[in-house]
């Protein structure tokens, strides 16, 4: 069903329609912010944002700057799947898979960068990822940089644990994880 | 030799050399000032929108709240790829910019921004050019503006170019006629057409205290020509020769530097119109109750004062009406949504052009009764 | 003539037709793991599993032969229960690590699996039987046991096809798992064919592995250069590189595909590919080094001479009939011959060149001289300069030694060059450029450009073209298609 409202446009006044009072009124309030906003520049709403951080606001879904998990011996969770290179709809991450001589998680990104100038913070990545291997939780605003070459993410800048995080998830990871736990019984 | 020469045209030469150092001075102080508008243009605007405006660009880590800013635009026009498109036509697409930067900057040369100064018993005329019918050739200078329009667009080759350019035209030449009939009615009030003698008629008072300010005697000459400068500006409300972000302009294939002296016109087009404006309505360089030896105020008392200081209260008031002006039209830009085309012309043509011949009639029937 | 019922629709089909074949016939898809349209039937996977009318069991489409009057339903209940239930075996101990898996994307378990059953397990991963993973068998394969369905493809194949036996089944039950049979070692020369037919990810490729997610690769088809038996093959490339090889399998020439087919690809991209020319060892920019060779062929002129090759396409050997023509130099052949055939009864040629017969039809519409004729004159000196391919210049080395004949050759790779070569120019290599090809059956075969060749490098007819014009000459081709046309008026 299309709902359908009706604008009333009431037709012009007389006054309305030689419009320089109404220029006037116009000019008046843009002028009162003007004034205002001159005499009084600490009053302005507006926020340097890269140096001033904003609060962000609770703990509602919110996307922000990508992370990679990292397993006990601190290699990362992520096995070059390229579930997440596949699902990205704005083509911003680059992934090159390479072999594990031993661990029997076989595979493991030799080259994992997200290109944060193109990312659409859509979260595809994270719904893709087999593993839970990347997270978008550091509640870090990407962005404020003054070269492009700043928002390419390298695995290393995205390799990172919240404190106390357990990594279980995921087939190639639970191999991972007995190969650390036999390698610890040793 | 040379002292012969001298002595045979000293007066030429001298006016001469009075008359470089005035474009010199002048010419630096416009583009200075624009440059200073362009950024004010942006910070009107932030404050406006209760923003912050340009406050980045840095020089050691002081940014002056944006006083870079203006540099920064320059060597970015300067050091972009100067495009050309392959089939544009070179020569003309080369000299289009300077089609719109010259005429306007020739404008100035007509302007008076101060009465006379005394310089070692030779009397200097603050102004460039002393002609009888200088306000004619203002028109005559900004009908040529039209030019730098209509050949960026052409030849660019590129028909998007060639339909903003058709409207700049169409747009220039209508709110031309208008700009041209607004100003009869001062010309019949004060009896000249020259710029300098307006302003020394507009030194009057009217009813024993009112300063004689044009706009005084043609408050709907004045709210017409306002209209119609900043439609010959190609401003917004009537930027449709632009039209930014939807309907593309004439200097859509230009960049660089090229692009550059465009918006650079504009710009000084701005201050421009603001000292026209001053100059005609609100008594251009004139002070009120100031004359040659001092203040002379209504209720009687005076106030002696030097002669340079005089000259200098006197190009100060005109720079401080300029500025005004200058900012009143950043205003308005950032307040008035845009005209439609068809709405444009019929303001023009249905509302101003009436409005203005019947100032001029209005003008003569009371000019005549008074006689 | 047996007439069979299959989902309502009715055919005759030959005697000895299997209901899984009939089943094709008619369009109806049966799902299937171990059957292999060429390998024995071994009836083990159960995938096939169909209900026939007056069959108290379901039984396997794959090795039931087709009989008079049979009525067989592939879409009721009982055979969509039987599919779901024998994913759910297959899938019991299997260790889904689809992820590091190169067969993710082209995986018969995850293709049924979405199409067939999508039920949840109800398998505790702990009870899961663990076997060997990743275990490097042979030059090019990785097998990994886990992932293994046991379908015995790879078995009957080296049993079947190779003749050779590596492999075998070894242990029972669920413990099962293929493994060498003592003594053998996985290198008969098709090994990489294991790694297509096995239908999950058992077998990979060591080439391949961890290089590309096959579900990026697109897919062109093309013919394979490495001999003269012409296999119809598959370029499975992205971004500008080939990744692998692949069989078109075709009843004419292959159903498989040789190790060292697969391997051709590699040439493109390899270390020594040609990207510049080459003046007398040094490596110079590709204009400087066309003019040098232009140079060449001015001083010689009429001593210059023309040779074609096996190993380029119809298009290019025309083009070089062309330019002997605009020459006029009767110093040129195209005579070439090589005992054809299959030397190991499967798929490897005696002739190692792929065009042998597409130089000899060349031959007949542009004549020249006879091979031999053309090495004897290269031996007594009247031929001063030599325009040539490398690897069939490569092949006259006494003769330009004795004659003291410049050799000019074209060359995609610098280690196809011979020794001595005066000027060497890069062409496209036919993974990058079009070119028919013959092969030693007769059939006329294209390829078709997958990747682009790199910057400035182009088809040999196009290099011929500016060669000619730097000295005067004009071939007149805009294609190759032209090169073919020219030199049939």
């Amino acid at each position: 069903m299309i709902s359908v409202k009706k604008v009333d446009n009431k037709p012009l006044g007389p006054l309305e329609r030689i419009y320089l009072l109404e220029v006037a009124r116009g000019l008046a309030v843009t002028m009162r912010h003007f004034f205002a906003n001159f005499f009084n520049r600490k009053g302005m709403p507006t926020i340097q944002f890269p140096e001033q951080p904003s609060p962000l606001p609770g703990n509602a879904n919110l996307r922000t700057r990508h992370r990679l998990k990292i397993r006990a011996d601190g290699s990362p969770k992520c096995v070059a799947c390229f579930m997440c290179q596949t699902a990205c709809p704005a083509y911003c991450i680059h992934i090159e898979a390479a072999e594990y001589p031993e661990n029997p998680a076989e595979k493991y990104p030799a080259v994992f960068d997200i290109d944060l100038s193109r990312c659409v913070v859509c979260g595809m990545c994270v719904e893709a990822c087999p593993e839970d291997a990347i997270a978008m939780d550091t509640r870090e605003l990407p962005g404020g940089v003054e070269a492009r070459s700043e928002l390419l993410l390298v695995k290393s800048a995205l390799l990172r644990n919240l404190p106390g995080e357990p990594s279980l998830k995921g087939a190639a990871n639970r191999l991972a994880n007995e190969y650390l736990k036999a390698g610890g019984e040793k | 030799m040379i002292a012969q020469f001298y002595q045979a045209h000293s007066d030429i030469l001298l006016f001469a050399g009075a008359a470089a150092v005035k474009v010199l001075v002048l010419l630096n102080v416009i583009m200075g000032f624009t440059a200073l508008l362009t950024l004010a243009e942006r910070k009107v605007s932030a404050l406006m929108q209760d923003r912050i405006g340009p406050n980045r660009a840095s020089v050691f880590g002081f940014a002056f709240d944006g006083l870079f800013h203006p540099v920064a635009d320059g060597i970015k026009m300067l050091v972009k790829e100067d495009f050309v498109p392959a089939k544009a036509e070179k020569l003309l697409f080369t000299l289009a910019p300077f089609f719109a930067l010259v005429p306007v900057l020739a404008l100035f040369a007509f302007i008076p921004f101060g009465d006379y100064v005394m310089v070692f018993g030779y009397q200097l005329d603050l102004q460039i050019a002393q002609m009888p019918l200088s306000l004619f050739f203002v028109l005559a200078f900004s009908g040529l503006a039209i030019y730098g329009v209509f050949l960026g667009g052409w030849a660019s080759k590129n028909n998007f170019a060639l339909l903003g350019a058709m409207r700049g035209v169409a747009q220039m030449v209508s709110y031309e006629v208008v700009l041209g009939l607004t100003l009869v009615g001062l010309m019949m009030i004060f009896g000249t057409a020259g710029l300098q003698d307006m302003v020394r008629a507009q030194g009057r008072l009217l009813f024993g205290f009112l300063p004689g300010w044009g706009v005084f005697y043609q408050p709907v000459a004045f709210v017409l020509f306002l209209t119609a400068a900043i439609a010959e500006n190609k401003r917004t409300p009537f930027d449709l020769v632009e039209g930014e972000s939807e309907i593309i302009g004439y200097f859509m294939e230009y960049s660089s530097m090229r692009f550059g002296a465009f918006m650079f016109a504009e710009f000084i087009e701005i201050i421009l119109v603001s000292m026209l404006a001053t100059t005609l309505f609100f008594g251009g360089w004139q002070v009120p109750w100031l004359y040659d030896t001092g203040f002379i105020f209504p209720w009687g008392s005076t106030l002696p004062l030097n002669h340079y200081l005089v000259a200098a209260l006197q190009t100060g008031a005109f720079a401080a009406k300029t500025v005004f002006f200058s900012w009143f039209l950043l205003v308005v830009r950032w307040t008035l949504p845009r005209f439609r085309f068809d709405q444009l012309m019929a303001l023009c043509w249905k509302v101003l052009l009436p409005l203005a011949l019947l100032n001029i009639l209005v003008t003569g029937a009371v000019l005549t009764a008074l006689k | 003539m047996p007439k069979i019922t299959i989902d309502g629709k009715t055919a005759e089909v030959a005697k000895g037709t299997t209901v899984l074949e009939a089943a094709q016939q008619l369009g109806v898809y049966v799902p299937r793991y171990c059957y292999h349209p060429k390998l024995p039937i071994s009836g083990n996977c159960r995938m096939c599993l169909v209900e026939v009318e007056k069959s108290p069991k379901l039984l396997t489409a794959c090795s039931t032969e087709a009989a008079d009057g049979m009525v067989v339903r592939t879409d009721t209940d009982k055979v969509k229960t039987a599919r779901r239930d024998v994913l759910e075996y297959l899938l019991i101990n299997h260790p889904l690590d689809c992820p590091i898996c190169d067969q993710a994307g082209e995986c018969g378990l995850q293709d049924y699996y979405m199409e067939y059953s999508r039920a949840k397990s109800r398998f505790p991963n702990e009870d899961k039987v663990r076997r060997q993973k990743r275990r490097a068998l042979g030059p090019h394969l990785v097998l990994d046991n886990e992932r293994c369905i046991l379908c015995t493809r790879c078995v009957r194949f080296c049993s079947e096809v190779t003749k050779t036996s590596e492999l075998e089944v070894m242990g029972r039950g669920d413990r099962s798992y293929i493994d060498l049979k003592e003594g053998k070692a996985l290198d008969n020369g098709y090994t990489l064919n294991l790694a297509d037919i096995c239908p999950v990810g058992a077998w990979t490729s060591r080439d391949f592995r961890f290089k590309q997610r096959v579900w990026f690769l697109k897919k062109t088809p093309t013919v394979c250069l490495g001999c003269a038996t012409g296999c119809l093959v598959e370029a499975h490339h992205n971004k500008n590189t080939i990744y692998r090889l692949s069989p078109r399998p075709n009843a004419e020439t292959n159903t498989w595909l040789c190790d060292r087919g697969r391997m051709t690809y590699k040439s493109v991209s390899a270390g020594d590919r040609l990207v510049k020319g080459i003046v007398k060892n040094g490596l110079i920019e590709l204009e400087p080094a066309l003019r040098e060779a232009a140079a060449r062929l001015d001083e010689a002129r009429d001593a210059a001479a023309v040779l074609g090759s096996p190993w380029l396409s119809v298009e290019d050997n025309s083009a070089l009939a062309l330019l002997a023509r605009a020459l006029k130099t009767e110093n040129y052949s195209f005579d070439f011959s090589a005992e054809q055939g299959i030397k190991d009864g499967i798929l490897i040629n005696k002739d190692p060149a792929p065009n042998t017969a597409g130089a000899r039809q060349v031959k007949a519409a542009a004549g020249g001289l006879s091979f031999s004729d053309f090495a004897k004159r290269a031996a007594s000196g009247r031929i001063k300069l030599i325009v040539a391919e490398a690897r069939a210049a490569a092949a006259l080395k006494d003769e330009l030694k004795a004659g003291g004949a410049a050799l000019v050759v074209f060359a995609v790779n610098r280690g196809e060059v011979p020794e001595g070569a005066q000027t060497t120019l890069p062409y496209a290599s036919y993974f990058e450029t079009q070119g028919t090809f013959v092969n030693y059956q007769g059939f006329s075969r294209r390829t078709r450009p997958s990747v682009e060749p790199p910057e400035g490098v182009r088809p040999l007819w196009a290099m011929l073209t500016s060669l000619a014009s730097y000295s005067g000459l004009s071939l007149g081709l805009n294609s190759g298609d032209d090169a073919i046309r020219g030199i049939k008026k």
